[in-house]
């Protein structure tokens, strides 16, 4: 009774969180103008945004900036890690807190505290500021995935390959990255979704030239109703999921690859 | 020829403990050495200052007359086998054995019969394209020695590398090891807790206590002339009694004076007294030098371990390949059979004191 208890009140509890979603989801294929009522089952919402040129520009210049940005991210914050890694006692904590403080502060602060540090450097407004910030706020992140990998390695690895005559750079290379491979992994898939879905940040350092689908769901939803919106949306949605699929693929890998070595 | 010496090395930590006081060691070139000691007595310490993970707060550490203090450790001509073997878990078997020559750029048909070379003398053939992870605890080793040995080495340093494995195959790897050794004619160093293994091995042991060198020489020379309290009860069993030295060649001990082997000692000092167990018998009562009485024996497959109390009180322990015959007996032992020790004697004290009563003998 109990555990039907508990089930009921997880699939009422995922339900609620889901439904808004698939609300929306399922109106992009409605035919009718609003979401009053479906109409009839069409792909128009689709088509519609096939055509919308500027909409398709903006979404391969999202793409585009997650991709850079996560990657730029993810190489900084192994050797960000890597380094407060190799750091012991206080300066080691005093950075980690540094480096927790970003992850939790909120959006906006971050985002405003860019956008005066922009002006104040006379840095234009567009991609590239854009990418700088989504850089910065993706390194915390993946220090926070790379770190722990760092401290399961078995440190006498590091002493073998010494032994064995390697210099820092093989070590670095050649057993320190392939042990920690599956943290950088996690840590670049965490950027590029922080990166798709981010608004708050873009919203203040974004200039007029450049747009992230964030921003634009956000000023076309202002200025009422467009199911082309929904359309899109059912799309990011969709892009995200696998992102998310992928990332759970690769964790499991590694799990199983972890539970043959013990 | 020397190929390895310590010269009054300290390691001492920022915190204060001291692992290390001013050793002193000397190894010469192709022979077996142990390093034997319980657990913080300072091998591994020693182990990783030879191979270079570490430096000495005070001292010289020389190779081939050398001074080597500051090379760092991948330039040391000297390799390591860890206690948990340390085998890089995303490479395989031959990548594995290959690390050490691709990091020195030898050209891969080189590389290709070296490392084919290592596996024969492992006995690892076929074994090349296998996972390490996949490998039992044994063959995890043999990769570890031939991931060292490929690299021809010096010196190899094997860092407690047989305690992972079970019995059995400790033994076996144990004959192995010293084979390896005597067919490649390089200097070992293996870094112990089990007296036995030392014991077998060697060529010539260390036995370290608190950072300190007890006593150094042959495995025969420590187990039958400890000199002291620690390398008596550490290595083997024994039947430490304290006594005091009546004249040379005579010992007063369990309210008993005996002949001894032993001289160049006061008359009336205090000394400690050891017996092995397997240099005691059990007789009649009335041919023994001590009657005792038997408290237990157990039978051990090849010999009877018999504990067994004298009238003074002291527990004997006793090794025999018979059972005891009665339930009182007589204990007997040959003079030579008795260890005497001198209370706080340096290993070089002992032996200045022993070449000078046997020279006296001639």
């Amino acid at each position: 009774m109990k555990r039907i208890g508990r089930a009921l009140y997880l699939i009422l509890a995922f339900v609620l969180l889901y439904l808004p979603i698939v609300y929306l989801a399922y109106f992009s294929f409605s035919s009718g103008k609003d979401m009053v009522r479906f109409q009839h089952f069409s792909w128009v919402h689709y088509q519609v945004l096939w055509s919308d040129k500027e909409l398709l520009a903006i979404f391969l210049q999202t793409i585009i900036l997650a991709i850079l940005s996560s990657l730029i991210a993810t190489a900084i914050g192994t050797c960000g890690a890597w380094g407060i890694f190799r750091l012991r006692g206080y300066r080691r904590k005093t950075m980690l807190v540094l480096n927790n403080v970003l992850m939790v502060a909120p959006d906006v602060i971050i985002g405003a505290s860019f956008l005066i540090c922009f002006t104040a450097l006379g840095i234009g407004l567009g991609f590239f500021s854009v990418l700088l910030s989504h850089i910065a706020f993706s390194i915390p992140i993946v220090v926070l995935m790379v770190l722990p990998r760092l401290q399961d390695l078995d440190l006498t690895l590091i002493d073998a390959a010494q032994d064995l005559g390697a210099g820092r750079g093989v070590i670095f290379n050649q057993i320190v990255l392939p042990e920690i491979m599956p943290g950088i992994l996690s840590g670049l898939f965490m950027a590029l979704t922080y990166s798709l879905d981010d608004f708050a940040v873009t919203f203040f350092v974004t200039g007029n030239g450049f747009k992230t689908l964030s921003v634009e769901i956000y000023s076309r939803a202002r200025q009422g109703i467009n199911l082309e919106i929904n359309a899109l949306s059912t799309v990011m949605l969709l892009v995200v999921m696998l992102l998310a699929g992928g990332y759970l693929f690769l964790t499991r890998q590694h799990e199983l690859a972890l539970g043959a070595r013990s | 020829m020397k190929i390895i010496e310590l010269k009054h090395v300290t390691r001492q930590y920022p915190d204060g403990f001291t692992a290390l006081h001013d050793l002193n060691l000397s190894l010469e070139s192709g022979k077996f050495y142990s390093l034997l000691g319980p657990s913080g007595s300072g091998k591994t310490t020693i182990l990783r200052l030879i191979a270079g993970f570490d430096q000495p707060t005070q001292g010289e550490i020389l190779f081939n007359g050398r001074k080597i203090n500051d090379l760092p450790a991948a330039q040391r001509p000297l390799n390591t086998v860890f206690q948990n073997y340390a085998l890089f878990p995303h490479l395989n078997v031959f990548e594995n054995i290959a690390f050490g020559l691709k990091v020195k750029k030898v050209p891969a048909d080189q590389i290709q019969v070296k490392v084919d070379r290592m596996l024969s003398l492992v006995r690892l053939e076929g074994f090349g394209q296998r996972s390490v992870q996949e490998l039992s605890g044994g063959q995890q080793q043999r990769v570890a020695i031939a991931r060292a040995l490929v690299n021809q080495p010096k010196v190899l340093l094997l860092d407690e590398s047989l305690s992972a494995l079970d019995k059995k195959l400790r033994k076996t790897m144990q004959f192995e090891l010293r084979s390896i050794q005597k067919q490649l004619g390089i200097t070992f160093i293996f870094v112990t807790h089990d007296q036995e293994e030392a014991l077998a091995m060697s060529d010539e042991i260390f036995v370290l206590n608190e950072g300190r060198l007890q006593q150094s020489g042959s495995p025969s020379a420590i187990y039958d002339e400890p000199v002291n309290e620690f390398v008596a009860r550490f290595i083997g069993d024994s039947n430490l009694l304290m006594g005091h030295m009546i004249r040379d060649f005579e010992v007063e001990f369990d309210n008993h004076r005996f002949e001894c082997a032993d001289a160049g000692i006061k008359p009336g000092e205090q000394v400690q007294v050891l017996l092995r167990p397997e240099d005691l018998s059990l007789v009649a009562p009335q041919q023994g030098k001590i009657v005792v009485e038997v408290l237990s024996q157990l039978f051990l497959g090849d010999h009877y371990e018999i504990w067994a109390k004298d009238d003074a009180g002291f527990n004997w322990l006793i090794h025999t390949v018979e059972k005891a015959p009665t339930k009182r007996c007589g204990l007997h032992f040959a003079p030579d059979a008795i260890h005497v020790m001198r209370l706080g004697e340096s290993e070089s004290e002992f032996d200045q004191r022993l070449s000078q009563y046997e020279d006296n003998e001639k």
